[in-house]
């Protein structure tokens, strides 16, 4: 791979991008680019230290306790956010600024390394969560930790990929773990059933945006994102409209990408696979798979086609209304909170897809800004649902919130903490998200979509209301008859909630250090094409 | 309001951040209350208590503290929050918003020290505390960001006060009102980034949400100016309510326990009023100019359907909330008749609309404490078997039916002063109004009060020496502002002048036509309506 | 840049896609949607080669190994999701993987 990629673009040692000179066929020798390991260490501890815990694991199965997996699992997270600082600081710097890394495949720069961080919380999170997850169901095994680092390290690919072949890999990576993660739960068949469904839908959106992949290759020459956008500006003037294999990879790109970040009209899965799956692989899937597919799409379409910005952005504002709007509207006619929060997602990703659709610097950072916000927000939402569910992961339905307010005031607290951050409420960093997105929607004088996109918060808002009231309004009739116990919570999970809580409501307080950290992100990102 | 003279009156001598400290205190106590155990509930009230009197004391100390002759913005303190978007801890005072916090100080230690919550006390205690901080907040913002934070986190502690303690059919009517609101507010967000972006692609200048700055760079043009204004508008017009999106207040009146409906009334629907004053008026003179035959009609509207309404009702609590919907519409027809005595006899009329419903709502929740009911076809002669409860009804229902010599006739009296005098044929009609609440809650009183009493009426407990107490600073309050308002108006007046300098001035620089207030073709008027209808 | 590429090839590939997408959609065997995809993915190689052989450029041919190892990756974890759902419903069409509904 690494040989092959240093066709597509030649590195000239100090790490700057210069594009290859077009490749002659039947040329034979193979330039080996300089590896710059210190820009992979990221993705390498994420992968080696999954591949190592699935090692020890076979060795000594049985003789390593439970909780050493999920200790080691957060450590390798953290390791790899550590890796990356210094590499945000190499890339703040004014004088090195943003590189590749073999060859033009892997672009580092400050975008990737804020994916990268936001992907490893998601990891540390959700390590945390099911860890008292597997042992109240009785999984045994330390897989559903080995696919979370295999998976979060696709994800940061994802995120730093400079030719779409190595985004479709890491794609791949990302996807193959997560179908096995959310059929983990082999004992409830609706786990099964998640991981089916997401699977061959799955499969189905990659080969779309495979497809994609080969005819934007076919019309530019090129899979890397760099010769694409240069060949998209080239002076001699490149028309989309007559440039069908163009036209149509931009099309199957976006219907792929609208498939994993689950926009609407590609949104038919998520629901039944987030209510199928393991909770904290929910919790996952709704936070670093998300992050990872926005990550993505930010780089192909508002860095590499930013050029045509233009072209895909009306597409882009008919998937971002019809998410905001057939999200929350749906949202609130549901019972099951799970599915609830997965149409609630589904309206999230409406939002930072107005993020996308601006086109901007600004628009990007406030996407990035939300994703952070979000990964937070919603790990801590699917945390009290994950402990709610009881043994068998079954009770999500509304009725089996009433009342808890009254049972455990704490957790409902929390609960309605992360609740009203995700309905942008003041003070929490629900709203800063939404304000970072609207402020970039206006300033790109897009006053529809901004309206659109609040008048949706406040449709959506009901169904935050609707748990609220299942928590803390049931009438004291319905109280009595068969009002189920307390439920325990674990040690680590209660640790996540804690962490995610603080997180959302610092946030909502102090967004200023987040908000610079997204800017930083983002002038690179354009830079680097 | 230029910048430089904010600076001038910063902290009138006081040592410290006075206004930070009102609003932080309540939220600390908060706070607090959390870490106390639950079981203890005389404790958590006095924690509770003693929290929001501190805030009431600093705000009365700052009424004190308040330089009488300065009309620009005082105890201004100033701290950079979000320096990337130039958002900034911005707070300050004028004569507009100071009594608003004095009779925030002063109306939150009364409703918590007559509220009585039947379950987790705890809960209750803290979010009241919570609303109390959001509120002062509210009043004091000078940021339009921070403003519009405040403006919506006092839903959350109000949608659970009236869902988890409130009546009957408390969740619909928690859950209306914090849908209302909110989807009132959700464009003013996108109206408050616009008008911000816009004018600093105007002027050249860095994005700042500093209301005085935007208010006199005046920075986008008319017609941006006035679709942000409805965008404004709207959230105010929701808050108030104005007629035609007033549905959610009756509910929620209704339902809410008696501390909530008496904050409702007396402070989160001066958010409303507070809010076309400072972040309509001020900012978009022009547009207020332009719009305010719609608003004035609005207004007129309200009183008289409000009136008429409150006449048909058999609830005495949702009497009280109807003749609010009234009352809010003499506080909107003063200000936007865009005049010194109509401005001065709105903010009056905030003041003592928050007073007069405050205290008619303690009282009606009083009656059913002891009753268990609110239907005034049931109660009936309360007169004779409590005289004293009589009596303090009496006085606070002249009061807010505009009795002379009390505060209410001030107030009602400058509004529509003022409104003869901008906007004749609207004030000939709003006085109307001042008949209706004579109907309506003279008819109510007569029904409750009078006559004899049968059954437990007979045997109804007059006011406690808790309850008498509750009373007192309220009626004197009444009492003092409709014979002696001079302070109060001498307060007032020199920021209102400046407001109306600031706006004449201001419409004066667009140069648009004269809006002629004398006889309006009806027509005219209809398709302003309309349009605006249409945006609605 | 596209001159060069025998259109025969790209309409070769795109209609492959299409049987694909089209038997996805409609077929509720399992095993059969699944095969499915592999033609959609190998629909897709043949149009990368078509575009490599005609630029001249060796990355497309690569990005065919690529797609194979990604494709075989795939069948392991379908195949395995296939025989755990066999193992729980006997015969299980796409029909009976609804319990889900809303």
């Amino acid at each position: 791979m690494i040989g092959v990629l240093a066709r597509l673009a030649q590195d000239t040692g100090d790490g700057i991008l210069v594009p290859a000179e077009p490749i002659q066929a039947g040329v034979t020798q193979i330039a080996t680019p300089e590896i710059q390991w210190v820009a992979l260490l990221p993705h390498l501890i994420l992968v080696v230290g999954g591949i190592l815990l699935l090692t020890i694991a076979s060795l000594f199965r049985h003789r390593v306790p439970r909780w050493a997996y999920t200790i080691y699992t957060v450590a390798v997270a953290a390791g790899a956010i550590i890796a990356a600082l210094p590499l945000w600081v190499r890339v703040q710097d004014a004088e090195r600024g943003p590189f590749s890394a073999i060859a033009g495949a892997l672009g580092v720069d400050g975008f990737s390394i804020f994916i990268t961080v936001i992907i490893c919380a998601g990891v540390i999170l959700t390590a945390l969560l099911a860890d008292g997850y597997l042992k109240r169901e009785g999984i045994d095994g330390p897989e559903l930790f080995v696919l979370l680092l295999l998976a979060a390290s696709g994800g940061t690919i994802m995120a730093s990929a400079n030719d779409l072949i190595v985004l479709f890999l890491g794609l791949e990576i990302l996807s193959i773990s997560v179908y096995v993660m959310a059929a983990m739960h082999a004992r409830r068949f609706t786990s099964l059933e998640a991981g089916m469904k997401y699977f061959i839908l799955g499969a189905f959106s990659s080969a779309f945006f495979l497809y994609g992949i080969a005819l934007v290759y076919g019309a530019s020459g090129s899979t890397n994102m760099i010769r694409i956008n240069q060949y998209l500006a080239s002076p001699t003037g490149v028309v989309l409209s007559e440039n069908g294999l163009l036209l149509g990879g931009f099309a199957l790109l976006l219907v792929g990408f609208g498939f994993k970040v689950a926009a609407v009209p590609f949104h038919a899965w998520a629901p039944d696979v987030y209510q199928g799956a393991p909770t904290p692989v929910t919790a996952f899937m709704a936070s670093a798979v998300k992050a990872g597919g926005f990550a993505a799409m930010l780089r192909v379409f508002v860095l590499t086609f930013g050029t045509f910005s233009g072209d895909w952005q009306p597409v882009v504002f008919a998937l971002a209304v019809l998410s905001l709007l057939v999200g929350s509207v749906l949202a609130i006619v549901q019972t099951n909170v799970k599915r609830m929060l997965a149409y609630s997602s589904i309206a999230h990703a409406g939002f930072i897809l107005v993020g996308v659709e601006v086109a901007t610097e600004q628009g990007t950072a406030a996407a990035l800004f939300y994703l952070a916000a979000y990964t937070f927000m919603v790990v801590g939402s699917f945390a009290v649902i994950t402990v709610v569910g009881r043994k068998g992961d079954g009770h999500h339905e509304l009725s089996d919130y009433r009342g808890l307010a009254r049972r455990q005031p704490v957790l409902a607290f929390v609960f309605t903490i992360l609740l009203l951050a995700q309905a942008g409420v003041p003070f929490t960093a629900g709203f800063f998200a939404k304000f970072y997105v609207i402020s970039a929607a206006v300033d790109a004088e897009n006053y529809s979509l901004a309206i659109i996109a609040m008048v949706s918060a406040v449709i959506a808002a009901f169904l935050y209301l609707r748990i609220m009231i299942s928590m803390y309004m049931s009438t004291d009739s319905e109280a009595v008859t068969g009002e189920p116990d307390r439920v325990p919570v674990p040690l680590a999970a209660g640790i996540a909630l804690f962490v995610a809580c603080v997180v959302t409501v610092v946030i909502g307080f102090v967004p200023g250090p987040i908000t610079d950290l997204a800017n930083d992100a983002v002038p690179f990102l354009v830079q680097v094409g | 309001m230029p910048s430089a003279v904010i600076a001038a009156g910063a902290t009138n001598g006081v040592g410290f951040p006075l206004l930070t400290c009102i609003v932080a205190l309540p939220a600390l106590g908060a706070a607090v209350l959390a870490c106390l155990p639950r079981a203890r509930g005389d404790l958590l009230k006095l924690v509770a208590v003693l929290f929001a009197v501190a805030s009431g004391a600093l705000s009365i100390w700052m009424l004190a503290e308040f330089d009488t002759a300065f009309d620009g913005f005082q105890f201004v303190s100033r701290h950079q929050w979000i320096e990337s978007f130039g958002i900034s801890w911005f707070l300050g005072v004028d004569g507009i918003s100071l009594f608003l916090v004095v009779l925030s100080g002063v109306m939150f230690p009364i409703a918590l020290v007559a509220a009585s919550p039947k379950q987790d006390q705890k809960s209750f205690y803290a979010w009241m505390l919570l609303l109390m901080a959001g509120s002062m907040g509210a009043f004091v913002a000078l940021d339009l960001l921070l403003f519009f934070v405040f403006f919506e986190i006092v839903l959350v502690p109000m949608y659970f006060l009236i869902g988890m303690w409130g009546y009957g059919n408390r969740v619909y009517a928690a859950t209306k009102f914090f849908l209302f609101t909110m989807l009132g507010s959700a464009l003013m967000l996108v109206g408050i980034l616009a008008l911000v972006i816009l004018t600093s692609s105007n002027t050249g200048q860095g994005v700042t949400f500093d209301l005085v700055e935007l208010a006199e760079a005046q920075g986008v043009g008319l017609v941006a100016a006035r679709w942000i204004f409805v965008s404004f508008a709207l959230a105010f017009a929701v808050k108030v309510p104005l007629f035609p999106v007033h549905t959610w207040l009756p509910d929620a009146h209704t339902e809410a326990p008696t501390a909530g409906s008496v904050i409702l009334a007396a402070i989160m629907l001066k958010l409303g009023t507070y809010g076309f004053l400072r972040f309509g008026l001020y900012l978009f003179p022009e547009a207020t100019h332009w719009f305010a035959p719609l608003f004035l009609t609005l207004g007129v509207v309200g009183i008289i359907y409000g009136a008429v309404v409150a006449t048909m009702q058999r609830d005495l609590k949702r009497l009280v909330a109807y003749s609010s919907v009234a009352h809010l519409g003499f506080i909107v027809i003063g200000i936007f008749a865009l005049n010194a005595q109509g401005l001065e006899g709105g903010v009056l009329q905030m003041v003592n609309h928050g007073l007069s419903t405050g205290a008619l709502f303690i009282l009606v929740g009083f009656i059913y404490e002891r009753r268990h009911t609110r239907e005034i076809s049931e109660l009936g002669g309360l007169q004779k078997s409590a005289p004293i409860l009589a009596g303090v009804f009496t006085v606070v229902m002249l009061s807010s039916i505009g009795v002379p010599g009390l505060n209410g006739f001030v107030g009602e009296f400058l509004s529509l002063l003022g409104a003869f005098r901008g906007a004749r044929w609207w004030g000939a009609v709003a006085t109307l109004g001042v008949v209706l609440a004579a109907v309506y809650l003279l008819w109510a009183y007569q029904r409750v009060f009078h006559g004899s009493p049968e059954g437990e009426n007979a045997r109804l407990r007059d006011l406690s020496l808790r309850e008498g107490l509750i009373m007192v600073p309220l009626v004197g309050l009444i009492v003092f502002i409709g014979v002696y308002p001079r302070p109060v108006l001498a307060r007032i007046e020199p920021s209102v002048d400046a407001l109306v300098a600031h706006v004449d001035a201001h419409v004066e620089d667009f140069e648009v036509e004269e809006i002629v207030f004398d006889p309006l073709p009806e027509g005219n008027d209809d398709a302003e309506h309309d349009e605006e209808g249409g945006e609605d | 840049m596209n001159g060069g590429v025998d259109a025969a090839y790209l309409v070769l590939g795109a209609v492959l896609f299409a049987i694909g997408a089209a038997g996805l959609l409609v077929r509720r065997n399992l095993l059969v949607m699944f095969m499915c995809v592999e033609l959609m993915l190998n629909a897709v190689n043949v149009t990368f080669v078509a575009f490599a052989s005609a630029l001249g450029d060796i990355g497309g041919q690569v990005a065919v190994f690529f797609v194979l190892v990604v494709a075989a990756s795939e069948v392991v974890v379908g195949l395995a999701l296939i025989v755990a759902i066999m193992r729980r419903k006997p015969g299980a069409t796409a029909d009976d993987i609804s319990l889900m509904k809303g």
